[in-house]
């Protein structure tokens, strides 16, 4: 906090000799932009932040380099405060951060170094594009004719199965991804479409199909310095169960989602916060419980005495109110021994190698 | 008390070299008759002159092993089977026996006999000794200063004094002559209590900073520019990085949390102060044991500053660990293969959290860091200072009847560290950030190879 209205002032100070660039960096709206950016389907959340960092270079008007990176720290920290999980933003941020921080400075001016800055920032976006189709390309060595196990919904998932089927036959099984259903959503539609066999499986029901699977193979949100991996809620016990019936756990993750963090425990995520999981005050507990308990009551009535009919008495949607859904989590930590191998655009690497990796390339 | 005693030892050293004679029975008769009787005449003479030299000097365990040599001797030429390199072993066991004669008196485990035993120093050194240095190793082998930190901030304090007291002999350079007259003073050192790995590293890189001194310089300016070097190195690799790793670590404190920490580390001591001084709300559990009780220090440091505070000995550790949300610990030496070398108790605390899946943060500078590879706390270890040993007892008997020091049947063993396995740590916190045990062989790497 401090930080913040120390550079608010320093920017005041400067307003003072120069009104122009002040005025400029105000007007511009990075989140407008970061949300702009996100409307292209191939777009991840962290190349999103770094081409809405490197617009914000573009427009600042910053005259040294200890105020572009102050400019930078405090767009980042107002995409921050934008979004409920500021992960996979924050992995984005980080490194354009750390690229300009640690950029060689030979430019004769300070703006042709930042129209540099900006012409670096776009060809790595560019680049970045591509990644995908490097680690599909990469993973297809581990595909054989196999039936896979995923869970919720990833764009680099996705094109390495499209990839995998136009050698391989493989067979796909989606978990449906509660609360936001985006592997039952997104995933089947794609891969019925793409001619992939694929069946949708209960999130409580990852046990049972494991032993029909060969390997899991999951994207991520993030891969921490541990080694571990942050994704959608429910990929440690889908890891964790892979272990224990001794079948690969992948993780696929582009190298700008490697993520300088180190959490011990599922409540050392930056997610995490004390609304999580806590119990609701006694006065709204009886009414809220009130309504899903009489409905699974009277399905438990119905399943024994009609069995045709819990196929209908299933259908009738069982959604948590929004409130339930907020308190819990969108996230897990899934930890390093649990999991094989992570592909990446750098290569496969073992979740030590990622440590090494991070440790090396920031620590630099 | 010492007679009745003496046939079981003699005994036990016969048994094995009457079974390895025994089981040898090779009846070839190659060798010549004459070498080998020549052979049993030296050892046996050998054997006598050894039994009268310990004659004299009655108590001490020696005399039955001098004595047991005399039954073999005569035995081995009958023994065909025995040849010559079985009476190599011999003569080889007697050195090693009659080396034992001075050990043994202080110490009756031979398998412990290489753990460092503090040993009161001389005042009077040998050789030119700096007066800064004879005090502490005086300090060091009372354990008036102990801990990896402190004693590398001291030892180079220390040779600070050293260097500007050191005046470059005539015909020679300070970089080439400056480290012949360290050593000695090292070596005093070391004769007090063996080297820390942090005492090692930071003499490692001081001895690189003289080599590579400017010959040019005068004289006062190059002990200057040495000295300067020397405090750089205590604010870079040890108060800097301590604030960093306070600063780290203190995140991984959250309201409500129940931090346990071990016996006493001064990073984690500050660790938690500083955490309590960023208002976060948390409960400390201080585990201790015998025989030195640091811990005791640690809970009067955090209990005066407001934190509220649980104290017990190891064995209870059970019954709270469930309870507990984090451990951190400190460290002597962190090794490549992501083992952290701490007090003796440390690898049992890490086991236990371990257990009950309780996250093992070691907080640790990257000074500490030590390229070799330790697999047990066995082949290198200390043994802690015994003298207090019946101090923290409740006395129901008059403290000199209860003297253990002098019996001997009795081996009083108390090491001074333990390796904790790389499998039930965490996260080491050190100043280039938090590291998996697994990665801790990219140390160097992080600090962009330069030395340590």
């Amino acid at each position: 906090m401090s930080s913040v209205s120390s550079s608010e002032s320093e920017r005041s100070e400067s307003l003072q000799s120069d009104t122009q660039p002040g005025a400029t960096s105000s007007s511009f709206d990075i989140y407008a932009t970061y949300e702009r950016f996100l409307q292209n389907e191939d777009i991840s959340t962290p190349l999103a932040a770094i081409l809405a960092l490197t617009e914000l270079v573009e427009k600042s008007n910053a005259g040294t380099m200890f105020e572009l990176v102050k400019a930078l720290n405090d767009g980042a920290k107002s995409l921050k405060e934008g979004t409920p999980n500021p992960i996979s933003l924050n992995c984005g941020c980080e490194l354009f951060v750390a690229f300009v921080s640690l950029f060689p400075h030979d430019s004769d001016t300070f703006s042709e170094l930042k129209t540099e800055l900006v012409k670096q920032g776009r060809s790595y976006a560019a680049e970045a594009l591509g990644y995908r189709d490097r680690i599909a390309d990469l993973s297809l060595g581990f595909i054989k004719d196999d039936s896979i196990l995923t869970h919720s919904y990833s764009r680099v998932v996705m094109k390495t199965l499209l990839r995998a089927h136009k050698q391989k036959r493989i067979s796909v099984y989606v978990t449906e991804a509660r609360p936001r259903g985006l592997g039952f959503v997104l995933n089947v539609s794609s891969l019925a479409a793409a001619g992939i066999p694929c069946t949708v499986v209960l999130d409580s029901a990852v046990a049972y199909v494991m032993d029909n699977v060969d390997f899991v193979l999951v994207g991520s949100e993030a891969v921490v310095e541990s080694g571990g991996l942050i994704n959608a809620v429910g990929s440690h016990q889908m890891a964790i169960i892979a272990k224990a019936a001794n079948k690969p756990f992948y993780a696929l993750a582009e190298s700008y989602k490697f993520h300088r963090l180190f959490p011990l425990s599922q409540y050392d995520l930056p997610t995490h916060n004390p609304s999580i999981l806590s119990f609701p005050r006694t006065g709204t507990l009886s009414t809220l419980s009130a309504q899903p308990l009489s409905s699974s009551i009277s399905q438990l009535h119905e399943v024994p005495t009609v069995p045709s009919e819990s196929h209908s008495a299933l259908l009738v949607p069982l959604s948590m109110t929004p409130e339930q859904i907020a308190r819990n989590p969108d996230v897990d930590y899934t930890r390093p021994d649990l999991i094989s191998l992570v592909i990446s655009d750098v290569g496969h690497l073992t979740p030590e190698g990622v440590s090494q990796y991070l440790v090396g390339m920031f620590a630099g | 008390m010492s007679s009745p005693a003496n046939p079981y030892p003699s005994s036990q050293v016969l048994a094995p070299n009457g079974e390895a004679s025994g089981s040898k029975p090779q009846p070839t008769i190659s060798k010549a008759e004459q070498s080998r009787q020549r052979r049993a005449v030296q050892e046996q003479q050998r054997a006598a002159k050894a039994a009268a030299k310990t004659a004299p000097n009655v108590p001490g365990p020696s005399r039955p092993r001098s004595g047991s040599k005399l039954p073999p001797a005569p035995s081995t030429p009958k023994k065909s089977g025995a040849g010559p390199s079985k009476t190599q072993k011999d003569s080889k066991d007697a050195g090693s026996l009659a080396g034992d004669e001075f050990t043994g008196k202080s110490r009756g485990l031979r398998i412990f006999s290489h753990f460092g035993l503090p040993k009161p120093v001389s005042h009077v050194g040998k050789g030119d000794i700096h007066p800064a240095i004879v005090r502490l190793g005086l300090q060091f082998s009372e354990f008036k200063i102990s801990g990896a930190n402190a004693r590398c901030i001291a030892t180079l304090i220390a040779f600070k004094t050293v260097i500007q007291d050191y005046i470059t002999p005539p015909n020679n350079t300070l970089s080439r002559h400056l480290m012949t007259h360290l050593s000695p003073q090292i070596t005093h050192l070391v004769s007090a209590r063996p080297m820390s790995v942090t005492m090692g590293n930071a003499i490692r890189q001081l001895k690189l900073e003289i080599s590579g001194s400017d010959i040019d310089l005068p004289e006062q300016d190059a002990k200057d520019v040495l000295c300067h070097k020397i405090d750089h190195y205590i604010r870079d690799r040890i108060i800097i990085a301590d604030q960093v790793i306070q600063e780290i670590a203190g995140s991984k404190i959250k309201d409500g949390d129940v931090i346990l920490t071990y016996a006493r580390s001064s990073v984690v001591e500050k660790v938690l102060l500083r955490a309590f001084s960023d208002e976060k709300s948390f409960s400390v559990i201080v585990v201790d044991s015998r025989p030195m009780l640091e811990g005791k220090k640690l809970l009067s440091v955090l209990s005066s500053a407001g934190i509220s505070c649980s104290y017990l000995l190891l064995p209870a550790i059970g019954s709270v660990i469930t309870e507990v949300s984090t451990v951190f610990v400190g460290a002597h030496s962190l090794h490549s293969n992501g083992a952290v070398f701490s007090r003796a108790g440390t690898a049992l605390v890490a086991m236990m959290a371990k257990q009950h899946s309780v996250p093992v943060v070691v907080c640790c500078e990257t000074y500490k860091y030590s390229e070799g590879v330790q697999l047990d706390s066995f082949t290198k270890n200390e043994l802690a200072p015994s003298s207090d040993l019946l101090s923290s007892y409740p006395l129901t008997r008059p403290r000199e009847t209860l003297n253990l020091k002098g019996q001997p049947n009795l081996e009083i063993l108390n090491p001074l560290y333990d390796l904790t396995p790389p499998t039930s740590i965490t996260a080491v916190v050190t100043e280039v950030g938090v590291i998996p045990p697994s990665s801790i062989s990219s140390i160097p790497f992080a600090l962009g190879r330069q030395t340590l």
